[in-house]
């Protein structure tokens, strides 16, 4: 729709240029104002802590990052599973139902959340690839399901998991380093090399690039869509033990945050990369600089309710200025 | 993009043909099928009553819808809309004492406020609708929050008679809001469907840069629209407050899905698999039918969410994948 809005000047005037740095200028600002406010923020207590923080957020990006690759990064037509975080939540549920009220072991517990991720992501890809849903339209229904089947597995309740498992990726660390932080650097390394370093990543590259010259080059299109889907649903399985541990359980309604600064994050990212893409570093920074917000914020005592409204902003300010720089990823 | 359905003639084509066109409307038949069978009082006359007066505040909300997406785009702040215009409202009221006609005017551009903000940042940032919306979306959760620290519904249980009679009053016997959802839904029908403003909205739908070349101000149409739908979906969270005489915060983000879910079902059973009035309406009682139905079924709250869920995502799917079966 706004592809012919676009700015349709040639030479950058000095407005479109402040712009296209707007979100770098944006968040350099506020940085330095939360350093400055809060002078512990950079602490390496506080900075271990935003680290172990940004995990779930992390892991969800690396997921939406792949999709967004593979299916372009126009957001209405393109590439976009709004559902990664409803299903890390409804994993989250699972395994917290099973671990406190049936006595599961942590395998199976696990396994179970597995297999529900499974079905979500091939729920996606069945509805984006076969019936041919725009993603943005399957993914928003398909969460919508993936919050009610797990209000019936939790009766809308929070649950509480005190099982040794969640919480040694809560507590453990290894050489001062969270344990947490360090096995999501393990997921944020195999991402990285699968996408940007492998024969597969540069097929779902192209893909995204442009769908009709990688299908003429030989490439199966949807396959590689489909698969995005999966791999998404299961990043969402991967950051639902994250989600327990940060939680100390499972709660109602925490997927609308994690979708927030997903969103936010994964598009943020985009606006820090050279070619203004989406990419897995891009996202997992993205991830990193919306949790120091957010814990920068809370440490300077913002009301927790301010907090929807600057990220709305800062989505805005970013999607704005990539629009004006004529970028069509938005 | 949308072919016109085959000339061939034969009757396996000619059948294949009133599938197509009209299988959305049989799956709306099964179900009602199914739930006069399996509940004894859904097919009572006050219960189908129920069903239509139910439906009114999604039926306003969907129509706002239908605009947007006929221009291409895609409204995630509707349900903002409706709660600003379910506060703007009660707190006119409520603080300022106003009449009640001049806190539903309130109430009416606290929506269109919403729309504006939209409108903005999609015409003169160019943002994408999706986006622009997403980020209206969470903006105006977070006021409301703020607002009401921290989501507290503010009730005025003294307001006016005339204020309340529009959500439980009637006029000649028929419920006050299904009357203003009947306006609201002729209005609509004749600005989309027989006006020449409704076949320039579906000009820029359908391809925006053609529709630039035919000269029609793209922008004047887009930002119309955005600040339009979003008075309309106030005119649904007015109704809202006057039923409950409260603003309830945030109430409006579970009519957001069933709104687009309604338009896609109403595209589906378009010839051309364009969204459309007459449509949304069919696709707004078909989620009343089931939301009544599950609900006389005795579920329980949580399985019925699970299951409403579900059957969304499957009417949408089949919405959909009869459309591309043309």
């Amino acid at each position: 729709m706004s592809a012919v809005l676009a700015n349709s000047s040639s030479a950058p005037s000095l407005f479109a240029r402040f712009m296209s740095a707007a979100p770098l200028i944006v968040f350099m600002v506020l940085l330095v104002y939360l350093t400055v406010s809060a002078p512990n923020l950079l602490e390496p207590s506080t900075i271990n802590l935003i680290l172990k923080q940004s995990v779930p957020t992390v892991i969800v990006c690396l997921g939406l990052a792949c999709v967004v690759i593979a299916g372009g990064d126009d957001v209405v037509s393109g590439g976009i599973d709004l559902s990664i975080p409803a299903t890390a939540v409804l994993c989250a549920g699972i395994i917290a139902d099973q671990l406190t009220n049936h006595d599961a072991s942590i395998m199976t517990a696990i396994a179970l959340a597995s297999g529900a991720a499974l079905s979500m992501g091939i729920a996606n890809a069945v509805l984006v690839v076969f019936v041919g849903m725009a993603p943005l339209l399957a993914t928003l229904a398909s969460s919508v399901a993936a919050v009610g089947i797990t209000k019936v597995i939790t009766s809308s309740r929070r649950i509480n998991v005190d099982h040794p498992f969640v919480i040694y990726i809560r507590d453990a660390d290894m050489a001062g380093i969270p344990s947490a932080v360090i096995i999501s650097a393990v997921f944020v390394l195999l991402f990285t090399i699968a996408v940007h370093r492998t024969r597969w990543g540069m097929q779902l590259q192209a893909v995204g690039g442009s769908r009709e010259a990688a299908e003429v080059s030989g490439i199966r299109a949807s396959r590689l869509v489909a698969q995005s889907f999966l791999i998404a649903a299961l990043a969402g399985a991967v950051a639902s033990v994250f989600v327990l541990a940060r939680g100390s359980g499972s709660t109602p309604g925490s997927e609308e945050n994690l979708l927030l600064e997903m969103v936010l994050a994964t598009f943020l990212g985009a606006a820090f990369s050279p070619r203004r893409i989406v990419t897995v570093w891009g996202a997992v920074l993205g991830a990193v600089l919306v949790t120091v917000l957010s814990v920068g914020f809370k440490s300077i005592g913002v009301d927790v309710f301010w907090t929807g409204c600057i990220k709305g902003s800062l989505i805005l300010v970013v999607v704005a200025s990539a629009a004006y720089t004529g970028r069509a990823y938005t | 993009m949308n072919e016109v359905v085959g000339s061939d003639t034969s009757i396996g084509s000619f059948f294949k043909a009133l599938f197509v066109r009209f299988g959305f409307l049989v799956i709306i038949a099964a179900f009602f099928a199914f739930f006069s069978i399996y509940t004894d009082s859904f097919l009572n006359s006050s219960n189908l009553l129920n069903i239509v007066e139910g439906s009114a505040i999604l039926l306003i909300l969907a129509l706002g819808m239908t605009l947007i997406v006929t221009m291409g785009g895609i409204d995630l702040s509707i349900g903002i809309a409706m709660d600003f215009g379910a506060a703007f409202a009660i707190v006119a009221m409520k603080d300022y004492q106003i009449a009640w006609y001049f806190a539903v005017m309130c109430g009416i551009a606290g929506g269109a406020l919403i729309g504006l903000l939209n409108a903005l940042l999609v015409v003169k940032l160019k943002v994408s609708p999706f986006m622009a919306t997403l980020g209206t979306f969470f903006i105006g959760s977070s006021v409301q929050r703020i607002f009401t620290n921290g989501g507290g519904p503010i009730s005025f249980r003294r307001v006016a008679q005339e204020y309340r009679d529009l959500a439980v009053g009637d006029i000649a016997g028929i419920p006050t809001e299904v009357v203003i959802a009947f306006v609201v839904l002729v209005v609509y029908f004749l600005l989309l469907e027989r006006s020449v403003y409704g076949k320039r909205m579906h000009a820029i739908g359908l391809q925006q840069s053609a529709a630039v070349v035919a000269g029609i101000s793209v922008r004047h149409y887009l930002f119309f629209g955005f600040v339009f739908a979003s008075a309309t979906c106030a005119i649904g969270g007015i109704i809202g407050s006057a039923n409950l005489r409260m603003f309830t915060p945030l109430a409006g983000y579970s009519y957001l899905l069933d709104a687009i879910a309604a338009v896609f079902i109403g595209a589906s059973i378009h010839p051309q698999g364009r969204p459309n009035v007459p449509g949304t309406l069919v696709g707004v009682f078909f989620l009343g039918i089931v939301a009544n139905g599950l609900n006389l079924m005795g579920l329980n709250f949580n399985t019925k969410d699970a299951l409403s869920g579900i059957i969304l995502v499957v009417a949408l799917a089949l919405a959909v994948f009869q459309k591309r079966l043309r």
